[in-house]
């Protein structure tokens, strides 16, 4: 996760913009974690998100940022060993979030 | 969701989509979007935004609208497809060159491919887009997932396209395709085997079969029947037996390559076995009976590779493996006659020099007497040609099974049932195998190393092994082998004992035994001896004798009557008294026939060291006291020696009329009649000081003899039958008939072939002494201890 002031373009990182003009760049392996972004990033279909390496969704900053920070959790979790101990994300849900959290996370399907 | 709202008032509510106009509008730009992609313009589109309308309109319930409305969309473009790409590569018909045959159809099956990759590529995105449908949507409302119906609208336009032929214009264009590379031309494989993927991919939902299978396969094997068909009757007409193999292995492999190319493999199993029904199996008969070409052919001329391959292509069938074991065991069969029927001829000569010296056994004594050893030799020589024969009619089988065969046990056993048959169909089998023997025992074996005489005893075992009645060949070989034992003629007693060796190996011991006890005898005699002629000072003769276990050896052992000279009995007597003081209870019979004397005899010229029969040698003696020029009638002499016709008449032939005529006959001729007389051949000459007179009967019997000998192995198999009933009985002490003929036969079949008649013969024999007893159910019987 990283802020909009960061300026690599390289192809190992994406660009995922907020609706309200947020811009977070993400590591391309850690966006794959959602169905939705791979599906825009996928080369083979090559739409335009994939040939700007860049998605814009329709959800507010606030939205994006925690989405963006699950994405990054479940890649560095994802294939641990069962002997690490993985703390639990639902603390770092703020409650008034959840709901718009819940629908994004469909939507992007992670 | 509302437990959530209850729970947290603060949270915004979800974003609402409009009315239905909403809807409308959402799936008109998702329908336009959709036309894009169609046609590759999909890099202008925003994923994002087209996923969320196709999720929206899943979201608000409106799935059937999206779904309904591409599968319209799809199939608008699949028709689009078909009328622009695929109509116009349609190949013109009537078109003869298979070059220009080929390309066209090239064409096609590109065409093909070429749609089928842009439907794909679409259907991709499509499904990219709409994957929250495929998930949320299709599975409820049961029906396909957007790309399986994607693939069914491919079938149904494309495919099976109600408006044009295009499926039997793509299967008759693979067909030619095949048939052009069957002739022998180059085709595109790549064109055709990204055909037959597509073909492979799309599979009908209703009976779950892929196109291929349904529509393609069928055909495809149809057309390699009829192609086939007439491969073989082409085939057949103008290719002898090797290059019809080698064609229809290069079918086979082509067809395999085919099928691994370009066509599925499911394919390859039905194909192969098309050839394999057409090429082989239908017609390993006729490929294997082509007179000058056909696998006696192959045989005779060493063609291992070519049957190697027969063989090869055997394996790909092996229900056609006894085909294959028929013609094998056909061939040895005639080999096999030939190798008979050349000794029998051989031997028809054979008899014929024989049969003066039998008729003057029988004392008509008329027709001419000739000296019985060409006879005897030349019956050796057929002996020893036919197994010499059989040995390299064997090492061929063995190096085509070895080399061309792959030591294939199946085929082994054929082959060797074959050899067994044809063996025993000369009913001289065994005699000659034994004349073989005697032969490299007595000379053959001279100057060869170990290994040689190893490598050729083992070759005549493998020979003995296929006999059936190996009774017989012990009868014989107990004969020769005495023969060998007591005229010193065996060259190698290593040999012998190898020999012996592997008998037992082959016969168990019991067979050996009695061998055995006749080398022990000698072993035994030898001693005797050495302490004999210690213990007697000056002997008046020097005597050497061989004393023999009468049930070892093979000779008739009734007296043999012969009157010896006083210095002979003398000498007799000392060593039957030395003999008897250390062996109490025992017997000695002389047997004159079977020793040999050596005499110096003074004749005009010099005098000579005659190497005789003791019969000749007491003949000899006779004329001792008779005076120069003096006479002894027939009817003297063997009232003098008292010796049995037979045996007198052969050995004044032999003194008299043979190669050194020590006796002169009155009057002169080859025959001995009773009414003759002899006299001291004093004028004889010889260019050696030694000369050995043999008198050794026929080697190779004459029929009586045979007869004879057969009577006497009839007479041991009965003996050996009741012993086997005997010893099965005491071990089981009841069993029903055919149990013990079985029994019985089993154990008997090692040493010959019986006859169930015979062993029930032996069986109601053996009743009758008491030994069994019939049980009360009249099929069994019980042992009576």
């Amino acid at each position: 996760m990283a802020e909009e002031n960061t300026a690599d373009t390289a192809s190992a990182w994406v660009r995922i913009n907020s609706v309200d003009g947020f811009s977070y760049l993400v590591q391309r392996n850690v966006a794959l974690g959602s169905g939705t972004l791979k599906g825009m990033l996928s080369t083979d279909s090559n739409f335009m998100e994939a040939t700007n390496n860049t998605c814009s969704l329709q959800e507010r900053g606030a939205v994006v940022e925690k989405a963006v920070e699950y994405l990054a959790y479940k890649a560095q979790y994802a294939n641990a060993p069962q002997s690490v101990d993985i703390p639990d994300f639902t603390e770092r849900i703020p409650p008034e979030l959840a709901l718009e959290l819940l629908m994004a996370a469909d939507f992007l399907e992670m | 969701m509302s437990a959530i709202k209850l729970r947290k008032p603060k949270i915004k509510p979800p974003r609402k989509l409009g009315a239905d106009t909403a809807i409308e509008e959402t799936w008109k730009l998702f329908s336009e979007a959709v036309r894009e992609i169609f046609n590759h313009r999909a890099s202008n589109l925003s994923y994002e935004e087209n996923y969320r309308y196709a999720y929206n309109l899943v979201l608000y319930k409106n799935g059937h609208v999206l779904y309904d409305g591409l599968r319209g969309l799809i199939t608008e473009n699949l028709d689009k497809l078909a009328k622009k790409d695929i109509v116009p590569a349609f190949p013109a018909t009537g078109n003869a060159d298979p070059v220009q045959q080929s390309q066209e159809g090239e064409r096609l099956l590109n065409a093909l491919r070429d749609v089928w990759e842009d439907h794909s590529q679409g259907m991709s995105r499509i499904r990219d887009l709409v994957k929250y449908m495929d998930k949320n949507y299709t599975v409820t409302a049961k029906v396909l997932p957007i790309w399986d119906a994607g693939v069914q609208l491919f079938l149904q336009r494309i495919i099976r396209s109600p408006a044009y032929n295009i499926c039997s214009h793509i299967i008759n264009c693979i067909l030619t395709q095949i048939h052009i590379e069957r002739d022998g031309y180059t085709i595109t494989r790549s064109s055709m085997k990204g055909c037959v993927d597509i073909l492979l991919q799309i599979v009908d939902i209703d009976n779950g079969l892929s196109v291929y299978k349904t529509d393609l396969e069928p055909r495809v094997l149809q057309e390699s029947k009829a192609f086939f068909e007439a491969e073989c009757e082409r085939l057949l007409e103008v290719c002898d037996a090797p290059e019809y193999l080698r064609r229809a292995e290069a079918h086979l492999a082509s067809e395999a390559a085919r099928t691994q190319n370009y066509l599925s493999y499911d394919t390859h199993a039905p194909l192969q076995r098309i050839v394999e029904d057409y090429l082989l199996r239908a017609q390993f008969h006729t490929i294997m009976a082509m007179p000058s070409s056909g696998i006696d052919n192959m045989i005779d001329t060493d063609k291992i590779e070519d049957l190697a391959r027969l063989y090869r292509l055997f394996k790909i069938v092996p229900t056609e493996m006894p085909v294959l074991k028929k013609a094998l065991k056909n061939s040895i069969a005639a080999r096999g006659k030939t190798v008979n029927d050349a000794s029998g001829e051989g031997e028809g000569g054979g008899e014929d020099e024989e049969e003066p010296q039998e008729v003057q056994g029988k004392g008509k004594g008329k027709e001419r007497a000739r000296p019985a050893k060409a006879g005897r030799e030349q019956s050796a020589a057929v002996a020893s040609k036919w197994v010499q024969d059989v040995l390299d009619l064997q090492d061929l089988f063995d190096r085509v099974l070895k080399l061309a065969f792959g030591n294939e046990v199946e085929l082994q056993t054929a082959i060797n049932e074959a050899f067994e048959s044809f063996i025993n169909l000369n009913p001289k089998a065994p005699e000659f195998i034994s004349i073989f023997m005697d032969e490299n025992l007595k000379k053959g074996l001279k100057g060869k190393s170990d290994e040689e005489v190893e490598v050729l005893l083992d070759k005549t075992i493998g020979v003995f092994r296929f006999i059936t009645e190996k009774d017989v060949f012990e009868r014989y070989y107990k004969t020769h082998l005495a023969k060998r034992l007591l005229n010193g003629r065996s060259i190698s007693d290593d040999a012998e004992r190898g020999m012996l060796a592997k008998l037992k190996v082959e016969c168990g011991f019991q067979f050996t035994q009695k061998l055995e006890g006749m080398f022990h005898d000698m072993k035994l005699s030898a001693e005797t001896m050495a302490a004999y002629k210690e213990s007697v000072t000056r002997p008046s003769i020097d005597i050497s004798v061989q004393v023999l276990t009468s049930t070892f050896w093979p000779m008739t052992h009734g007296v043999t009557p012969c009157t010896f000279s006083a210095e002979m009995n003398q000498a007799i007597t000392s060593f039957e008294r030395y003999y008897l003081s250390r062996h109490s209870g025992r017997r000695l019979t002389w047997q004159a026939a079977m020793g040999s004397a050596d005499v110096r005899a003074t004749f005009k010229a010099r005098k000579h060291d005659l190497n005789v029969s003791t019969y000749a040698l007491v003949v000899l003696l006779l004329f001792e006291n008779v005076d120069e020029g003096g006479f002894l009638t027939y009817d003297e002499i063997k009232l003098a020696t008292s010796i049995e016709d037979v045996e007198l008449r052969r050995t004044l032939q032999s003194l008299a009329c043979a190669k050194f005529k020590v006796l002169k006959k009155h009057p002169p001729s080859r025959e001995v009649a009773q009414t003759d007389s002899f006299s001291f051949n004093n004028d004889f000459t010889a260019p050696l000081q030694r000369i050995k007179i043999g008198t050794v009967a026929s080697r190779a019997e004459n029929d009586d003899q045979r007869k004879e000998t057969m009577e006497r192995v009839d007479e041991e198999r009965k003996h050996q039958t009741d012993a086997c009933i005997v010893r099965v009985m005491k071990d089981r002490k009841r069993m029903t008939h055919n149990d013990l003929i079985n029994e019985a036969t089993a154990q008997l079949a090692k040493r010959f072939q019986p006859n169930p008649a015979q062993i029930k013969k032996r069986i109601e024999a053996l009743i009758e002494r008491e030994y069994l007893d019939r049980g009360e159910d009249k099929k069994s019987y019980i042992y009576l201890a």
